[in-house]
């Protein structure tokens, strides 16, 4: 009975934590999702323009020791920035039906920011601060990171914060009419240049928030991580359902969570493994993603 | 000169790699899957001359055909999925693959020590043609017979029904199933297709590298293998070699010059190309330019 | 219209302008020189190792230039010159640079790639036994720095390395440490496992090292593990499974609580500075206290201290290079100079510079473009009939059917943001 109790906590604090860390997934599905609903299309330098907008917010730390809550905003703030450049450079000029020319180019783009920061910081791991790391929440037997917590409601408000943007604004009327009909929305007289603007600029701002909460949970940030953190938005999105915002935060924390779980039973050599087996389920029982409301356009 | 070689071999096996991304393309099916099949060749081809000691070309045929197997069976399920739902469908089964190889260990006793796959101590000793006295050249030689016969066998599919069956089915499905074209086949034999080639592509690169680990087939691998024809553009095999030579001759070895900034120009340039060009650098427009310049082609 | 010509030209332009610089022949030089290359990452993630090695080794031949250059086979006496170049950590590249400096440079000697996964492709395509007429791999001598998997210099003659042997290094260690913490009894750790040399070390060097000196795996020990190198490796990864990560994981609690869980006495995290970082900083927020912590020796670098100096305070680990000495210190200021670092890594690019300059020497080496093959030859010979060299922590030795070295090593800890240098067993 003892053990059983022992292994109980065990796991259910290993699916927790998990679930936590899992809001940073969220975010980035969520990213890819709201730019492949608005556009159609892939943007594959999502996840490094999150981890470049967590670099110019290390850099407000590092030259002006700015606090870690100014250091976020900043992160924010630059990642849609760079949401805006990386539409301009690789999508705004390309003919709007050409989908391997804006894919490859976003791939170009993925490859000059990694350059851009690995010669920045010559690749080296570097501390990233964070809010609430030293406190640690005793629930009897499990111990909650306060850090991660923090984390966690930093991505649930980021959520709503978008969710308000998209269905309680003008803007987000248009960005969605957009996403729906472009062409019925453009003869309503939207601007679509300008709304797929905002709505990268818009995904930019929330990948900010979720590279400067990993790079915050996990307490370093390095170049390395961009690629793996790019597949891994990639099958939250698509177990989500490929254009469902509540689907990608379900998927973010399942994820999280049953990636723990594998870690636990099954080691680190196969964890990966059973994460793409999960994504293959979904692929073939559920190809709409988990709320089965997934955009069916190609 | 092995230098120059060398570089003639790595563009081979990368217009293989790209052929392969090709192919699938015609029939409208984005896969950034091919480094799985190319890892498949690499490893299958590295065994059955290592472990199994046969000579290079059962080897390659074999692996390649192992290859084409698994991509049959990648084909079907990925029927079910199009446009984005495929590019992370074939990111995942490539990642598949390479945690398999990360996770294979079999290792034989040869003489004093011992040969094969070793998990993430990578596979050495692929070293077939250095160990038989094959010279650069006859490497090169090797190398290019494939990559002909595959740029052949490919111009040649292109201009027969076949390929206009393929194009059909890229161009708009729905169409080409109302004429009667069986969408479950050609796409599946596309895939096998595409399989088959990379499979060569990867047996040749484990014998030109001597050496292959799980890290030679990430996700990056995968991406220069659609980079290729989609920067080479879709109107013929030849973009896709033009485009290979651009990247590998030009972007990485070519532009060593500029030291520290040859990485950042790589992916400006990328860009760059492909808001200039966005059907490829060998669009239907410069063919038609190359034509009438070397007096081949007529005015339309 | 204009517009899409324009871009034809401006594409072709530029690609005609690239091939013209790389198909630039080598200019035959006046007066003679000795020339050597240089390659390693210097794009990528791990651009730090060809940024460190690139400042160690420019900092190397000035310094043998300013003492007076290196004496020819004639009496000549020669300035040395080296050129640097970018193989980004891809096998691809490394081998592609290997050819070039080959065939189409006047180099004498190459020292790269800096990563073991890119050496390890590398020296499969150099000819394996010197004359052998059979085997038409490269002939033309490697003296690597940096990359440390264990066992890689014996794939070919023509390779050598000279890095740290962790296998002598951690055995003293443990034997050290057992004397430091008499009470200390049990160890647990983890490793990052898609990296071969964190996973080997940890596996066939650490655990085992540990045993021998009386460290045992919490709960009675590992099957198999009987304090000799190599020796129940696979037992060793199959009881960490959960307690290991890979090389871009970002979340470690599960590895911290198995850590914690285990209660051990001694803890071991045997990964690169990311890594190492993010799992030290998980155990500091998990309140997980060793008595003693040790680290793979490849984190003993300013990385480690820049990422998480707090986290890692305490941590023991033994390194081939430290500034100790005079001529230690001399370099370490030289190669913050030329804006790198020098560490157990890099520093090998001055150590081989001056190996390179007294083989050519000892076996008169003559820097013609004509004796170019007889040169390479003979400085392979030469490295070959090394038995002792001066470094700058003492005297290299080597292995010497491997072509790998055997180097002075001290044992630092992290103390307040540096390394300190806590042991000297030299």
């Amino acid at each position: 009975m003892g053990d059983f109790w022992f292994e109980f906590v065990e796991i259910t604090q290993t699916i927790g934590d998990g679930l936590l860390f899992g809001a940073t997934y969220a975010l980035i599905g969520i990213g890819f999702t709201l730019i492949f609903g608005a556009m159609g299309k892939l943007n594959m330098t999502y996840a490094a323009a999150s981890l470049a907008g967590a670099y110019v917010g290390l850099a407000a730390f590092t030259l002006v020791n700015a606090s870690a809550l100014v250091v976020f905003l900043v992160s924010a703030l630059a990642s849609g920035l760079v949401g805006f450049i990386v539409y301009v450079a690789c999508f705004r000029f390309i003919p709007i039906d050409n989908h391997l020319a804006a894919l490859m180019a976003s791939i170009g783009a993925l490859f000059f920011i990694d350059e851009i920061i690995v010669h920045a910081t010559d690749g080296s791991p570097l501390t990233f601060p964070a809010m609430f790391d030293d406190v640690m929440l005793e629930l009897g037997s499990y111990g909650i990171r306060g850090d991660l917590l923090f984390v966690f409601a930093v991505c649930i408000a980021g959520t709503f914060g978008l969710l308000y943007v998209l269905y309680r604004s003008r803007l987000g009327l248009a960005t969605r009419a957009v996403s729906q009909q472009d062409v019925a929305a453009r003869l309503c007289g939207i601007d679509v240049h300008r709304t797929n603007a905002v709505t990268f600029v818009l995904a930019g701002l929330l990948g900010g928030i979720a590279g400067s909460m990993t790079a915050a949970a996990v307490g370093v940030l390095s170049p390395l991580i961009t690629v793996p953190l790019t597949i891994k938005g990639l099958i939250v999105t698509v177990i989500g359902g490929l254009g469902s915002i509540p689907g990608a935060i379900a998927a973010g924390l399942l994820v999280g969570g049953l990636e723990n779980v594998f870690l636990y039973f099954r080691g680190v050599n196969e964890r990966d493994m059973y994460v793409l087996l999960l994504l293959f389920v979904f692929l073939i029982f559920r190809p709409h993603g988990i709320f089965g409301s997934a955009i069916d356009r190609d | 000169m092995s230098y120059y070689l060398g570089l003639v071999q790595l563009i081979g096996i990368h217009t293989l790699l790209g052929l392969s991304a090709y192919v699938l393309m015609l029939t409208g099916q984005l896969s950034l899957g091919q480094a799985g099949f190319f890892a498949i060749g690499a490893y299958s081809a590295g065994i059955l001359t290592v472990i199994f000691e046969l000579p290079i070309l059962p080897a390659l045929l074999a692996a390649a055909a192992i290859a084409s197997f698994f991509a049959f069976l990648v084909g079907f399920p990925a029927l079910r999925v199009k446009g984005l739902m495929l590019v992370v469908a074939t990111i995942a089964f490539s990642e598949f693959v390479r945690l398999f190889f990360f996770n294979l260990s079999w290792r034989v006793p040869r003489g004093d020590i011992e040969v094969g796959p070793d998990s993430t101590n990578g596979f050495r000793e692929i070293r077939f043609f250095v160990a038989n006295g094959w010279s650069a050249w006859e490497i090169t030689a090797f190398v290019w017979i494939f990559v002909i016969l595959v740029m052949a066998a490919l111009w040649w599919t292109d201009r027969s029904r076949a390929g206009a069956v393929l194009r059909a089915v890229g161009e708009d499905e729905l169409a080409a199933q109302s004429v009667g074209i069986n969408l479950t086949a050609v796409k599946v034999t596309a895939m096998t297709a595409g399989g088959f080639i990379a499979g060569i592509g990867g047996a040749l690169y484990a014998h030109t590298a001597t050496y292959v680990d799980h890290l030679t087939f990430t996700v990056l691998l995968a991406t220069f293998a659609i980079a290729y024809p989609i920067l080479g553009g879709l109107s013929s095999v030849f973009g896709t070699l033009v485009a290979v030579i651009f990247i590998q001759g030009v972007l990485v070895e070519g532009l060593r010059f500029l030291g520290d900034w040859r990485n950042i120009v790589f992916g400006l340039l990328i860009i760059a190309a492909m808001n200039l060009k966005p059907s490829g650098l060998f669009d239907a427009r410069t063919a038609q330019v190359l034509k009438r310049a070397v007096g081949l082609g007529g005015k339309d | 219209m204009s517009a899409v010509r324009l871009s034809t030209t401006a594409l072709a332009s530029m690609a005609v302008a690239a091939l013209i610089a790389f198909a630039q022949p080598v200019s035959a030089a006046d007066e003679r020189t000795v020339k050597i290359a240089g390659w390693g990452a210097k794009s990528g993630p791990l651009r730090s190792f060809g940024v460190n090695s690139e400042a160690v080794l420019k900092a190397a031949v000035q310094s043998i230039n300013d003492s007076g250059g290196v004496k020819l086979g004639d009496g000549t006496v020669a300035q040395m010159e080296f050129t640097y170049y970018d193989s980004a950590c891809n096998a691809d590249q490394a081998i592609s640079v290997a050819r070039k400096v080959e065939s189409q440079t006047e180099a004498l000697i190459g020292i790269g790639p800096t990563c073991s996964g890119a050496a390890a492709a590398m020296y499969g395509i150099f000819q394996k036994t010197v004359d052998d007429e059979s085997d038409t791999g490269l002939q033309f001598p490697i003296l690597t720095d940096t990359a440390i998997r264990p066992g890689l210099a014996k794939k070919s003659q023509w390779t050598f390395r000279n890095v740290p042997n962790e296998i002598t290094m951690y055995d003293e260690l443990f034997a050290w440490l057992r004397a430091q913490y008499p009470d200390a009894k049990t160890i647990y750790g983890g490793t990052e496992t898609d990296q071969a040399h964190s996973k080997l070390t940890f596996a066939i060097v650490i655990v085992p090292m540990a045993k021998k000196h009386g460290f045992e795996w919490v709960g009675g020990g590992i099957e198999g593990v009987t304090g000799k190198v190599r020796e129940g490796y696979e037992n060793v990864l199959e009881v960490s499974k959960s307690s290991n990560w890979l090389m871009a994981d970002t979340n470690f609690s599960v590895q911290a609580r198995a850590f914690k869980k285990s209660g051990a006495d001694m803890m071991i995290v045997s990964s690169h500075p990311f890594t190492t970082c993010g799992m030290l900083k998980e155990m500091k927020r998990q309140r997980i206290k060793p008595k003693v912590l040790v680290g793979l020796t490849s984190s003993s670098s300013a990385e480690t201290l820049k990422g998480c100096s707090a986290a890692a305070e305490g941590m023991y680990i033994p390194t081939g290079f430290a500034p100790i000495t005079d001529a230690a210190a001399k370099v370490a200021a030289a190669a913050e100079a030329n804006g790198g670092s020098a560490d157990l890594h890099s520093a090998a690019a001055w150590e081989n510079a001056h190996i390179i300059k007294q083989v050519i020497e000892s076996t008169g080496i003559m820097a013609k473009p004509e004796t170019l093959n007889d040169d390479r030859r003979k400085i392979r010979d030469g490295l070959e009939t090394l038995v002792k060299v001066d470094g700058l922590m003492g005297d290299i030795g080597r292995v010497q059917d491997e072509g790998e070295s055997v180097k002075p090593y001290v044992f630092v800890q992290a103390d307040s943001g540096t390394w300190k240098v806590v042991h000297d067993p030299r």
